[in-house]
């Protein structure tokens, strides 16, 4: 009891760590909550309805049928995509530049041959669907709804999914579509505790306050850790890519170099994130605990669990300033997409900037002599 | 205002370049813009000069250090005294720049402190009252990362080195980790961590503290002979007897300097036989940190 005791009245001295307890869980809990609440949902499709429709003649009477305006109609009312009309051709492009997830064709005779179908004709109808495959769960929903739409309109029989798959036409296995994901993760979560300890290793060692008293300006006491950390935050990239691409033979279509350089980028936008938040952690308890917050909440907000799509409104904004969200869609371009500098030279810039933010943020709040 | 902020902090001695070619450093330094020093005479010794100088910690509204004055001149070893919480590292602290006054003046080799601690910085050595090292890292390698901060280029950090070890019995466990060291090794390595760069004034804050009398009695014949080159040694202890050793002494208590001499004379002011009987008779019995 005796070492209870003390745990607990040492914990409840400090109040950072009492306030983090508390902050923390209820935090990632509010966040996952939001997240994870909704499924994937408001998903951008373009649809080339190019049905002529048909008319039926029966004696005197007609019948004219137009099942590409029907399931259209039925995807537009469908919350799960968000639906814009225009040419297949530029719903492809749209799709191959990561705008849109799908581009759906319906031929001018679709309704033709689904009315002669039902009328006892061994035919069927065919509609294109160019998918983006790089992410299992939006392509399952994107084709559910368009099944839904199917099966409302005339029971789903009869027509044919010709499905392209976006980049390369390239089937995406599970570990394909993981390891962007993972490598971001990986390098937020290893980066931060490293880079963390390291820093407020020095502080608790009680060298800091011998440091200000030599000619070493704080700012060239952030650069020394800065430098040191990111040849550590390159071998740790190095690992990481050795173990996704030749270990696990991920796919990677775009430049090894590219992808080696974004994570290099990353991993730096982490070091100065570290350093600016050891600033805040007075002992390694304190800065542990702000590296599950990071990563649980960069995790949500990233896109990692569901599209960013699919998260209201305020939320989806909040997304924007979360740095693993444009590491995702880093890595994920070069990897799956094939993108070179051109597609994700804005991912380039947006994390340099969030790093150099990162990086002021530090310099401005480091201590460079002993509190008052 | 956000730019200026960041400039300051990547070079924060430039505010004062043009007062660093205003004053020089040593002898002559004082002569120019000292707020502190008043003769020129004064000026060609002293080293350290405070004035009403006072510090209040933010937490508790704790006066550590009140209306303080100091004068110490190159060359002297002088030893403030007091005992535990009375204000001695709070001084050091702020003598050597770390921690800044809440008011007052403090001159360091003709330079105002801490406007002016990063050009102070390179003359001066700190060996803290913990020994403030790298415990993963070897004797040498400590020695040599305080060298380079200081600018020593690699052979004259060598040379230094065969030089400090052997004075200091370290040259058996250049290579051996700080982590194995005992307690009087550490505080030597931290003190050639302090001496490493020829400095011209040197801080030991309890530097005898905890070590076996043989060791100490070592550490004050090799402060003599520092002293003797010119170097000034500034020392902190709550160990009364031991100070009779420096060649002026500052008694201190609830951060007030209760009395200053050399030991001859606090005892002669003070009818006493040791400066312990002094200070236990200025004290009144009163524990200082209560």
């Amino acid at each position: 009891m005796a070492v209870t005791r003390r745990i607990l009245t040492q914990i409840r001295r400090d109040r950072r760590t009492i306030g983090l307890m508390i902050f923390i869980p209820a935090l990632i809990m509010l966040i996952f909550g939001f997240v994870l609440a909704g499924q994937a949902k408001n998903l951008p499709v373009i649809i080339d309805n190019q049905d002529a429709g048909y008319i039926v003649h029966v004696g005197k009477n007609s019948t004219s049928f137009n099942f590409g305006s029907k399931i259209l109609s039925q995807l537009e009312s469908d919350d799960r995509v968000r639906v814009t009309e225009a040419s297949f051709a530029s719903g492809k492009t749209g799709v191959d530049n990561g705008s849109y997830y799908a581009a759906i064709e319906f031929p001018a005779n679709f309704s033709e041959v689904l009315v002669q179908r039902n009328a006892g004709r061994n035919i069927n109808s065919s509609m294109t669907v160019y998918i983006d495959g790089t992410n299992p769960t939006i392509e399952a929903t994107v084709l559910a709804a368009l099944q839904s739409s199917l099966q409302n309109s005339f029971g789903n029989s009869g027509v044919v999914l010709n499905e392209q798959f976006a980049f390369r036409n390239v089937p995406f296995s599970s570990l394909d579509v993981s390891i962007p994901a993972v490598i971001s993760l990986v390098l937020t979560q290893t980066v931060v505790l490293i880079s963390l300890i390291v820093i407020v290793r020095e502080a608790t060692a009680g060298v800091l306050p011998r440091l200000y008293t030599m000619p070493l300006s704080a700012f060239e006491r952030l650069l020394g850790y800065s430098v040191a950390l990111l040849i550590l935050g390159m071998a740790m990239t190095g690992i990481v890519l050795f173990i996704g691409l030749g270990i696990f033979g991920a796919i990677i279509q775009g430049s090894v170099a590219l992808l080696f350089l974004g994570a290099v980028l990353y991993a730096l936008l982490n070091i100065f994130l570290a350093v600016f938040l050891s600033n805040f952690a007075s002992n390694e308890l304190q800065a542990v605990q702000m590296v599950p917050l990071i990563t649980l909440a960069s995790m949500a907000l990233s896109g990692l669990l569901i599209p960013v799509d699919s998260f209201p409104g305020w939320v989806q904004i909040l997304a924007r300033f979360v740095p693993m969200y444009y590491a995702n869609n880093l890595f994920e371009g070069i990897m799956l997409k094939g993108y070179g500098i051109d597609n994700v030279a804005q991912q380039f810039i947006i994390i340099g900037g969030i790093a150099l933010l990162f990086f002021i943020l530090a310099v401005i709040t480091v201590k460079d002599r002993m509190p008052d | 205002m956000l730019v200026s902020l960041i400039i300051l902090r990547l070079h924060p001695s430039k505010n004062y370049i043009q007062q660093e070619k205003m004053c020089c450093i040593g002898k002559s330094a004082s002569k120019g813009g000292s707020s502190v020093t008043n003769s020129s005479a004064q000026a060609e010794e002293t080293v350290i000069e405070t004035l009403n100088l006072i510090k209040v910690y933010k937490e508790g509204k704790i006066k550590a250090v009140d209306h303080l004055n100091l004068k110490i001149d190159r060359g002297e070893i002088y030893a403030l005294i007091g005992s535990n919480g009375s204000g001695k590292t709070t001084t050091i602290n702020m003598l050597t720049g770390s921690l800044f006054p809440t008011s007052g003046n403090i001159q360091v080799l003709g330079l105002q402190v801490p406007k002016q601690r990063r050009m102070v910085a390179n003359q001066i050595g700190v060996a803290p009252q913990d020994y403030a090292l790298y415990t993963d890292l070897t004797v040498e390698q400590n020695i040599r990362f305080f060298a380079n901060l200081y600018g020593m280029k690699k052979t004259q950090f060598l040379k230094r080195l065969d030089e400090l070890l052997p004075i200091l019995r370290l040259n058996e466990r250049r290579k051996t980790t700080i982590s194995n060291l005992s307690g009087g090794m550490k505080r030597r390595v931290s003190i050639a961590c302090a001496l490493v760069h020829e400095p011209k004034i040197v801080f030991f804050d309890e530097a005898t503290v905890g070590i076996d009398p043989v060791l100490r009695a070592f550490f004050w014949d090799y402060f003599r002979s520092l002293a003797e080159t010119g170097l000034t040694i500034v020392l902190t202890s709550h160990v009364m007897d031991e100070a009779e050793r420096a060649d002026r002494i500052g008694l201190m208590r609830t951060g007030k300097l209760i009395e200053e001499g050399t030991p001859q004379e606090i005892k002669q002011r003070h009818s006493a036989l040791s400066i312990e009987q002094v200070f236990l008779k200025l004290s009144e019995g009163v524990v200082a940190d209560e």
